[in-house]
Parts: structure tokens; sequence; C-alpha cells
């Protein structure tokens, strides 16, 4: 409403953050673990007097830092531009929220890097101790960015003791409240052993490019304690996973259990079906590791390394939507919705109307909006509201969608969107579409004309209103 | 086999027997092994595809009432969506990878002497496989499985003589009822497991006794130089390995993409325009639609129906053609052979999607 709107035609918005946070978890995950990984695996080689881990050490920590300081840190900053994009109103509230948060991440983020950089540089150049020192060093910062953007991850769907004050301009007064919320610590235990688990999972897939012929020995005891690092997670994730659903609100657990008996609602039952890939790769991928590399260390490939990485991305990837879709209908839960309006202002927009409130729409169309509806000006709403889950012929598609309906089945599906009713099925995963009656006509005619090619029942009318003009629009937000 | 539980039961079954050869089995290992797990893979889906067709077993009413118990299956009965999705999306699975064990078969020259009939039964197994999934397909007797069945049981149709004749006896009748639903389950659920697992089995013991094969630039080693892994634990763990990835890509499918359930069959309603067959009879369906373009009448079709099946004749005889373990111009004639049948099946397939109406995509 504040913000222009960000169309991805086909793909939709959601789904370009979708693929960058996938990549991102993958990597930044391992950057945590893998923290621990290199100064545990230095420390043990050490001990045991095993120095001919060291070279293939240095090449795995070489590795490292060129796919977290490089792939990691630009799919990081690419979330960034995403999120700011596809929901600049979520976004506004975090900054407004978190930019302390932020700024210590950011800082925290620096002192990683220069360290994971000077781990890499100073193998064989320092002695061991301070070398081990700056792996110990490094892994505690890197699990300090975990510490501070679970929080504000958490946030959003367990906003907590903030929420009362949610509106009320003194929101960064309750920081920690807002920080520590209720999912904060189960996800904090659950994201750390996902770390743990991705960095024994990238340094099989690392290790299994040594030659079992020629190292044999070397390659055994390397991917087996790659291996090992899996266990903490196939063990505590359940705990700490039913501890996280224990925490989430019970009207956002009650969409897990739309999908068991049926598909007939379509994208409602998603939480469910992701649930599974969640559970059945999450159940799996411990006996993937012990088949293949823990059984047959010498022989592992890197095509067997790979197929447990991809196992590693599936679970990461339904996890994460199976978070997304727990959140809806909201960005922030209770305080802004999905299409970025918030809770307080729904009553507002709908007697003053959504339109005339956004600086992005032209004067002379809001004249327009008072009083004649239009499919043009439906499409504003569209962009407006619409467009941040929905696409017209790509994922959600609105045409497959309402296909089969003529304009007063839309027109009745938009009603119902429009009044909310908490018995609506929609309502526990639509926001509320808000506006006055000649805009939600508007955008009735805009998606009857664009689903079957014409309007297909009688357009509404309404009076003229005469005091509207654009100095009289009231501008809601400034 | 030291315990007294085991040499009991060893005395009664003998199954020390089988370790034994498990245990001394060797497995080739090189840089192609990895097509040696779709075998694997394609007996994995074959068995989720038992286990889950047995569930939906327990709900499903052939007959009149198909469409009706596939709708309560899909919309009302706890993860019944989930069964009927894993039983579906398995058993196009397992045809795809019986169609990458196929080729990887063909272009390693597997099929070589004393191979030949691990080369036969194994398209035989594909071959049934293929008819599992025409009969499996009307089940639902949603509309578009309605229409593309009618479609499939017109193309026998055009065969002289006895094409009418036989097109009628798997329908029940001059149109698709009931009765034709009756049928096509027992096939599916009868006849076909019927032939199928004694060949199943015969391709299994195939393998026992020959072991697998070798590519020529390993056979070209001197024999010190070549590696092989254990049969059992070691090649037996991967193949799990495998299998549990085969398991979690078979979920990821049936649960992010549930097998849709169309509109009841209509045999008064007109035809949908996507009609079309599954993705593993579009090439030869576009190549009929081809020749039935080119020639005009039913000649045009049964010439199709013609070619389609002189290639795989010469498919299944390849043999004979190219049967020793050396490089000759009739094991380059094989390799090329391989390789245009390789290009027209993805070429027509690719084609007969595109040109499909836009409510199929």
């Amino acid at each position: 409403m504040n913000y222009p709107v960000w169309d991805v035609p086909f793909l939709g918005s959601g789904w370009v953050i979708g693929i960058i946070a996938i990549i991102h978890v993958l990597i930044s995950h391992f950057a945590v673990g893998g923290g621990l990984f290199l100064p545990m695996a230095e420390a043990k080689a050490i001990r045991e007097g095993r120095r001919d881990w060291f070279p293939r050490l240095e090449a795995f920590s070489k590795f490292f830092l060129v796919l977290t300081g490089v792939f990691g840190a630009m799919t990081g900053v690419g979330i960034w531009f995403a999120i700011g994009l596809a929901s600049p109103e979520g976004t506004s509230t975090l900054i407004h929220n978190f930019v302390f948060a932020w700024a210590t991440e950011w800082v925290v983020f620096l002192v990683e890097l220069t360290l994971a950089a000077a781990y890499y540089y100073t193998w064989n150049r320092i002695p061991d101790k301070i070398h081990l020192r700056l792996g110990w060093a490094y892994a505690g910062t890197s699990w300090l960015t975990l510490v501070i953007i679970n929080g504000i991850l958490t946030f959003q769907l367990t906003p907590g003791a903030w929420l009362p004050h949610a509106g009320s301009g003194n929101e960064p007064f309750y920081f920690f409240q807002a920080l520590l919320n209720p999912g904060y610590f189960p996800s904090l235990g659950l994201r750390t052993l996902a770390c743990l688990s991705l960095a024994g999972i990238w340094a099989m897939v690392f290790f299994s490019g040594i030659d079992g012929d020629a190292d044999g020995p070397l390659k055994e005891r390397l991917v087996r304690w790659s291996a090992r690092w899996v266990v903490p997670a196939y063990i505590l994730m359940p705990v700490f996973f039913v501890w996280y659903l224990f925490t989430v609100p019970e009207s956002h657990r009650a969409l897990m259990s739309l999908g068991i008996s049926t598909i007939g609602a379509g994208a409602f039952t998603m939480v469910t079906r992701m649930s599974l890939v969640t559970v059945m790769t999450s159940a799996t991928m411990a006996g993937v590791v012990f088949f293949f590399a823990w059984l047959s260390p010498r022989t592992l490939s890197r095509s067997q390394a790979l197929g447990v990485l991809f196992l590693a991305l599936m679970a990461t990837g339904s996890t994460e939507s199976v978070r997304e879709f727990l959140r809806k209908p909201f960005v922030v839960n209770g305080y802004l919705y999905s299409n970025g309006v918030h809770i307080g202002d729904v009553d507002h927009l709908n007697a003053k109307g959504y339109l005339a409130s956004s600086p992005w729409v032209p004067a002379a169309t809001i004249a327009t909006a008072t009083s004649l509806p239009t499919p043009e000006l439906g499409e504003r709403m569209f962009q407006g509201q619409c467009l941040a889950c929905h696409t017209l012929d790509g994922y959600r598609s609105l045409r497959r969608l309402l296909s089969d309906r003529d304009g007063k089945a839309i027109g009745n599906i938009l009603t119902m969107l429009h009044d909310h009713k908490p018995d609506s099925p929609y309502s526990k995963f639509m926001p509320p579409l808000v506006g006055t009656p000649v805009e939600i006509e508007a955008l009735r005619q805009y998606l009857d004309r664009t689903v079957n090619g014409k309007l297909t029942s009688p357009v509404a009318v309404f009076p003229p209103v005469v005091s509207a003009s654009p100095a009289d629009s009231a501008r809601h937000k400034g | 086999m030291h315990s007294p539980v085991a040499r009991w039961l060893d005395e009664r079954l003998g199954y020390s027997a089988l370790v034994e050869l498990a245990t001394h089995k060797r497995v080739p290992e090189h840089k192609y092994s990895f097509w040696y797990y779709w075998g694997g893979i394609t007996l994995f889906f074959f068995t989720v595809m038992c286990f889950t067709g047995v569930l939906l077993l327990l709900y499903y009413r052939p007959g009149d009432e198909a469409y009706q118990s596939v709708r309560s299956i899909t919309y009302d009965i706890q993860f019944g969506w989930l069964i009927r999705s894993t039983h579906s999306w398995s058993a196009n699975l397992m045809i795809g990878s019986a169609f990458v064990h196929m080729f990887s078969t063909y272009f390693l020259k597997a099929y070589r002497r004393p191979r030949e009939f691990l080369w036969f039964s194994g398209i035989v197994l594909l071959l049934l496989a293929m008819v599992f999934g025409f009969s499996g397909y009307l089940l639902p007797m949603d509309d578009l499985s309605y229409f593309a069945t009618k479609v499939g049981l017109g193309i026998p149709a055009v065969v002289p003589v006895v094409g009418p004749w036989f097109s009628n006896l798997v329908r029940g009748g001059p149109d698709i009822s009931g009765f034709t639903v009756s049928r096509f389950f027992a096939l599916h659920v009868v006849v076909l497991p019927a032939l199928f697992i004694p060949v199943l089995l015969l391709h299994l013991g195939l393998i026992q006794k020959h072991g697998m094969s070798s590519p020529q630039s390993e056979l070209d080693k001197p024999e010190n130089k070549r590696k092989t892994i254990p049969f059992f634990p070691n090649f037996a763990m991967k193949d799990l390995a495998v299998w549990l990835i085969a398991l979690n890509v078979l979920a990821f499918c049936a649960a992010v993409f549930p097998w849709p359930l169309g509109p009841a069959a209509d045999a008064l309603k007109p035809a949908p325009m996507d009609i079309h067959p599954e993705w593993y009879f579009m090439s030869s369906f576009e190549v009929l639609k081809l020749f039935g373009k080119w020639i005009p009448g039913e000649f045009g079709e049964f010439a199709g129906l013609g070619l389609f099946n002189l290639g795989l004749v010469l498919w299944v005889l390849v043999p004979f053609f190219d049967p020793e373990r050396r490089a000759g111009a009739w094991a380059r004639r094989a390799t090329w052979f391989g390789l245009v049948v390789v290009g027209i099946l993805l070429f027509t397939t690719i084609w007969g999607y595109a040109v499909l109406p836009a409510a199929a995509h």
C-alpha cells in the first residue's frame, strides 16, 4: 500500500524469495555448523597426531570459505532484495523492530568473514594453538549470527509479548520480548542441529573426492567422522520439533491437519503435504548416510554424497516451506497480513478505500475509484492485494483457481474474502480483502474479464460521490 | 549360522546356500557403476506399487461405482489421497526407471551373449508394466481416463479382421462402461501380476546366474586391474541407500503433486480438448497421429502401428545382430540404432506435449 508492487509473472514474488532462501539456508547453516566442524577436526588431528588430516582440512576450509563467503553472502543479500520488493510492509516492520539486531548482525558478519579468511590463510603459517583459537573464534561468531537471525525469523510466527504493543509506536522498546519470543529457543535448537548435520553432509561431499584406493585409511576416517555429525540431529530433532510445535498458536497448528483426509482444498492442504516430506526426508537421511558412508566409507563416491546433499536440500526446503505456510495469513502473526495490510487498518481501508490510501495510485484513478468500478481499477486492486501470493498464469494461478466460475461466482468469493468471517475456511489461509464496495466490484470485473475473457455478469452501479476529489482523498499512511 | 536357532532354521530351509551365494557374489566397480542401481530402483517402485495397490483394494469398487469409490479415497478417507498418489507416482516412476535401466543396459551392451534372455525378459517386463499402466489409467473412470482409454482401444481396432473383435472383447461391448472397468480391474490385479511376477523372478534369477555385466572398457583391462565389491553387504547396502533416496523422491512427488481426479466420465459430454495418453504412450500416440495425417484413412494408423511394432521387434532382436564382445561394424550400428530410437522417443514425446491444447499444461 505504501510501496509500489513487484510483479513476477508465472513464478510469483514468493518463489523468488523461496528459491534464494532454500539455497541460502543450505549454505548459511553449513557456515555455522562448518565453523564448529573445522576446529573440532583440527583439534582431533592435533590430539591424535594425525598430521595427514591437515592438507585435507586446509583444502576443505578453502572450499568452505569460497562457498559460504561468496555464495552464502550473495544469497543472504539476495534475500534482502527479494523480501524488500515482495513484502515491503513486512520488511519495514522487521527493520523498525530489529534495527539494533541487524546492526549487531552486520558487525558479527564482518568479524565472521574476516575470521574465516584468516583461518584459511594461516594454515601452517602460525602455531597450531593460535590457529585453532582462530577456528574456535569463528565457530562462536558464526553461531552468534544464527542466535540473532533466529529471533527475527521466529518473531514473525510467534511475536508473543511484543504483540500487545504493536502499532503503539513504542515497539522498539520491546525489542527483547520480540527477539526472545516463544518460538525462539526450540527453533534455535532445531537450527543448530540442522547446522551440525549440514556440516557433516558437506564434509562428506568434499571428502568423497579422496581416492579410496590411494588413501583408503584416511578417507575412511574422515568420511566416518563426518557421518557422525548427522547423529545428534537424528536423535534430538524430533524433541525440538515437538517443542517448537507447541509454541505455535493452536489456530496455526490446526492448519497442519487440513490435508490429512483430502486434497480437496488444493493449496490449503500444502502444509500437511510439505510436512510429510519433512518427516520422510528427516527420518531416512541418517539411513542413507549409514548405508552409503558409514558402511563403505572408502568407496563413497561424489554422486552418492551428492545424493545425501540432495536429501538435505529436500529436507531444508520442505521445512522452511512449512514454517512459511504455518504463518498464513500473516507476515507478522496477529499484526500484519500477507497482503501488506495491518490488522488495525482494515476498517479504515474498508471505509475510505484501499486505492485512495495508496500514494502509488494516480489521483485521477482515485477519483474514479469513488464511484465508477472498472476492470482497470480492479487491476490495481489485484496488484496491491493478490500479487503477494498469486500470479495470473503460474504459481497459484488465479486463472486456474477461478476457472469454471462466472462473474457472479467470482463476486461471491470476493465477498467471502471481504467479510472474512471466522468460520470461513478461507480466513485460515487468506487475508481479508479490503476496500470499498466500488473497489471490490472493480476487482470482480477485472478477474471476470481475465478469467472468462469478457464480463459474464451485470456490473454493479454506484451513485456518484460528489465530495470526492484527489485533494480530499485520505492518505492513511504518510 | 552358529546359534542353535539359525542351525535349526537352516536345516529346514537351507538358506545358508543363499547367504553363501550373496557373500561370494561380486559386483564390478567402475565409472559406469551408477547404472547398476536402476534395476533395483525399478524393483523398489514395483514393490511400493504392490503395497499401495493392496491398500487401494480395500476401498476401491470396480464397475459402476468406480468413480465414487476413487472420489471417496481422494477426498474423504484419511491419507487416502496419499496412498492413491503414491500408487500412481510409483507406477510412473517405475516405468521411467525401467526405461533408464533398459537404455543403460542397451548402451553398455549388456544384452550380449550369454545374457540374451535377461534382455528379452526385461523387455517383456517393461511391456507388461506399460499394460499395467494402461489398465490402471481407466480405473478412476474420470473424464480424461475415459476418453483416453476410448482413443487407446480404438487403435487396435484398425488392425484388419481381428482388430475390432479384440477391442470389443477388452471393452466388454461396443462402448466403455462399467463392464470395461471390471475387465480392466481383473487384468490389473489378477492377470497382469500372474504374468509379471514369474517373468520378474526369471529376470532376477538370470542376474544371479550371470552376474552384473561389465562394459567393454572394463573387460579390456587385465583381470587384476578390474575392481569388484562384494554384493553382500557392500553393494546391497548401497542399494538400500539408493532405495531410500528413491523413496524420498516418490514421497516428494506424491505429496507435493498429488494425483488429480477429474470430473466423472460422461459419455454424452464432448471429449476434453486435452485428451492424451500417459507420457510413456505419448510417443506411439504421436507417431500414429502423424501417420494418420500423412496417409488418410485407417491405413495410415495401421501403417504407423506396423512401423512401431517393426521397430520394437528390431529392438528385441538386437542381441542377435550384435552378439559378441568385440567392437565391430554391428556393434557400432547397434549403438547408432539405439541413439536413433532414443531420439525418436524423446522428440515425439516432447512434440506430443507441445501440440496439446493449453488446458493440458
